[in-house]
């Protein structure tokens, strides 16, 4: 069985354990070691526990999209960083996008699709005329500054900085949605 | 010492099937040897607390079965594993080892864990959710152990374990009692020898009643080159070299 | 990628599985628990099998049945059947009859006489409700002097047949021998008292059919109510005696 039909198993009526089990064995080990580079061994075992426990709980929140392993690794990422924030710890960097290393198990296909739609989206905000978007896209989003900093930084009223982010988020959602319909995916 | 028998005798109307043995029994594996009959089963239900000795002294684990206090508390730290164990064919594996583990009083909160950690120990973790009617003879006798093993006791009593077990459980089950000797007195009954030497760190010989030899597995070889035993094994030889001067001697 | 060698994923399984296989006690057993101050107690209650449901639902026939009988044809049957359902219940509620895994439950720390007392008595209770729901359900097909008794004086011989049942069942070690002791013993009182009361004249009104009246002085016959407590309190005696600790598993 693959894993989508392991999680399917354990999705349906009664859960299967033994998929479960079989789950675990699998993809245990490589989510030890990934989370083992930003957590000492005990809150491994303890994120890794919570995290098939999980698994156990929401299979049925899964679709079947053939990234079994990209969602096995978010669930552990949120499990890690609920365990450090319960105990009044802050957040440790954990690695980020699992395509990127654990190359075999990600879907090499969805790594292009993804990459061809940040191109895209970068394209759509590039070019002088869009500089202003740009600008405001840059200091909201990635460097996530509050509404009024951003209107000060660029010196213009508050209501101009909303209206530019609106743009913008208006020229990406149509450029992924070109690149969408152009690789023929659906969603 | 986990164990004390000073003179313990039981009598089942005219029969003696248990004849004035004293025993200490400290923390480790012992291998109690016997033929049928030899009256290792009524010794085992002795000190499983199931059946009083007619006459003498009985301490398990610094408490006097007798009284019911302590009885129970012995009850709480011990594991038994009877000759015939029969099973509910409705229950499932973990519904079964779940039971006798409340049975015991293992701590309700501590129960789930105990439960999985016997279970994965016997290797039924796939079977967990099975019922038992679907099981095989040996996974029966797994399950068994399983259930002696869940309160983590300081003393396990196994009678015929390894009945309906492959080769390969045989010696699974060899090193589990091994790891569990660490901590705990583990006495193990059995009529084959071969279980005794690779899992045992002492043995005892019953016949007609009696302990007619207490020691190590190296020491019960050294009778069998002594003495005239007949077997294939060298422990077989010991044995048999030891039972056919006890019963000479009778 | 392989594990870190200072992770040991065997352990987190283990978690894992416990949390997978833990069974979540109903409300019924969580009320039993807290009642009786024991989680191993109440497990042992509601497993008994005469208390599972396809047992209760067949109780429940029969004695449905004799009330249909009765409502349709005026002739009380449920101070007849009542002892009789409650008696074969009682048989198949405990002990080494009917539990295979027996002498491993007296090695256990809940007591095995305790886990005796709670099941007879809920057993005995639960039946004692069914029988009087069908006798109230039937109520105005007994009218006359002897309504109280046909309704409910059956409890008292019910309670000696249960006792008598239970008694033998412990000392046979067969619920069935039990079940077929008690049931015939009520049959022969039953059949006993009619023939004697149709032989002498029974003084006093009786607007009860006198067939059915002399059928059912077992019941009526207020004579025979300390004979059946006697008798309900020497085989309790017997249970006591039979399950004594001092005695143990033979």
């Amino acid at each position: 069985m693959d894993d989508d039909e392991l999680i399917a198993a354990i999705a349906g009526g009664d859960g299967d354990d033994t998929a479960l089990r079989e789950l675990f064995s699998r993809h245990a080990p490589w989510l030890a070691a990934r989370l083992r580079k930003a957590l000492p061994p005990d809150d491994v075992e303890d994120v890794l526990q919570e995290t098939f426990i999980a698994v156990w709980q929401n299979a049925k929140t899964y679709q079947p999209r053939g990234t079994p392993a990209a969602w096995l690794w978010v669930i552990a990422r949120n499990q890690a960083a609920m365990l450090l924030r319960k105990r009044g710890q802050p957040p440790v960097p954990l690695p980020g996008d699992v395509t990127e290393e654990t190359g075999k198990s990600a879907d090499p296909a969805e790594a292009v699709l993804a990459r061809a739609e940040l191109a895209a989206a970068t394209q759509a905000l590039s070019g002088a005329d869009r500089h202003a978007e740009r600008e405001v896209w840059r200091l909201l989003y990635v460097e996530d500054r509050p509404v009024a900093e951003v209107a000060q930084l660029t010196g213009v009223p508050e209501g101009t900085v909303k209206s530019r982010a609106h743009r913008a988020r208006r020229l990406l959602r149509a450029a992924l949605h070109v690149s969408h319909t152009a690789e023929g995916g659906t969603r | 010492m986990n164990i004390e028998l000073s003179e313990i005798t039981r009598r089942f109307g005219r029969n003696v099937a248990v004849d004035g043995v004293t025993l200490d029994v400290g923390p480790g594996v012992l291998g109690l040897l016997g033929p049928n009959g030899a009256g290792k089963t009524s010794l085992l239900r002795m000190l499983a607390t199931i059946l009083p000795p007619s006459s003498g002294n009985l301490t398990l684990l610094d408490r006097d079965p007798t009284k019911p206090a302590d009885r129970r508390e012995i009850r709480r730290r011990l594991g038994y594993l009877p000759q015939h164990l029969g099973y509910y064919p409705s229950f499932t594996v973990v519904e079964f080892v779940e039971y006798f583990a409340l049975l015991k009083e293992v701590p309700p909160h501590l129960v789930p864990k105990a439960v999985a950690a016997a279970v994965e120990k016997v290797d039924l973790g796939p079977k967990a959710k099975a019922k038992l009617r679907t099981l095989s003879g040996g996974m029966l006798r797994r399950v068994g152990i399983a259930q002696a093993i869940v309160n983590e006791p300081q003393l396990l009593l196994f009678d015929e374990p390894t009945a309906g077990l492959d080769p390969e459980q045989r010696v699974a089950f060899r090193a589990l009692i091994r790891d569990l000797g660490q901590t705990a007195t583990v006495v193990v009954s059995t009529h084959l020898v071969e279980d005794v030497g690779a899992a045992c760190s002492e043995v005892a010989l019953m016949s007609d009643g009696k302990v007619v030899f207490r020691g190590t597995p190296e020491e019960l070889i050294a009778r069998g080159e002594a003495g005239q035993g007949v077997g294939d094994a060298p422990l077989e030889r010991g044995y048999s070299a030891i039972l056919g001067a006890a019963r000479s001697t009778s | 990628m392989t594990a870190p060698d200072d992770v040991n994923l065997d352990r987190v399984w283990t978690n894992v599985a416990a949390e997978v296989w833990r069974r979540r006690p109903g409300r019924a057993e969580r009320t039993a628990t807290r009642l009786l101050r024991s989680p191993g107690l109440a497990r042992a209650l509601l497993t008994t099998p005469s208390l599972l449901g396809p047992w209760l639902i067949g109780s429940t026939v029969v004695l449905a049945i004799g009330a249909l009988v009765q409502l349709g044809s005026d002739q009380p049957l449920v101070w007849l059947i009542a002892p009789a359902v409650a008696a074969v219940g009682i048989a198949y509620a405990y002990g080494p009859g009917i539990d295979p895994a027996w002498e491993l439950a007296c090695s256990c720390a809940v007591s095995d006489r305790l886990v005796l007392l709670t099941r007879a008595v809920v057993v005995f209770a639960v039946n004692a409700v069914l029988g009087m729901v069908a006798s109230l359900v039937t109520l105005g097909t007994t009218a006359g002097t002897h309504t109280a008794q046909l309704t409910f004086g059956w409890l008292i011989p019910m309670t000696a047949v249960c006792a008598l049942t239970l008694a033998v069942a412990v000392v046979v070690k067969s619920a069935a021998a039990g079940a077929g002791a008690g049931v015939a013993a009520w049959l022969v009182v039953v059949l006993g008292r009619s023939a004697l009361a149709s032989t002498a004249s029974t003084p006093g009104p009786s607007p009860v059919p006198s067939a059915s009246a002399g059928l059912a002085a077992a019941v009526t016959d207020p004579n025979l109510y300390l004979p059946y407590l006697a008798v309900a309190a020497c085989c309790a005696a017997v249970v006591y005696y039979i399950t004594r600790p001092q005695r143990g598993v033979q």
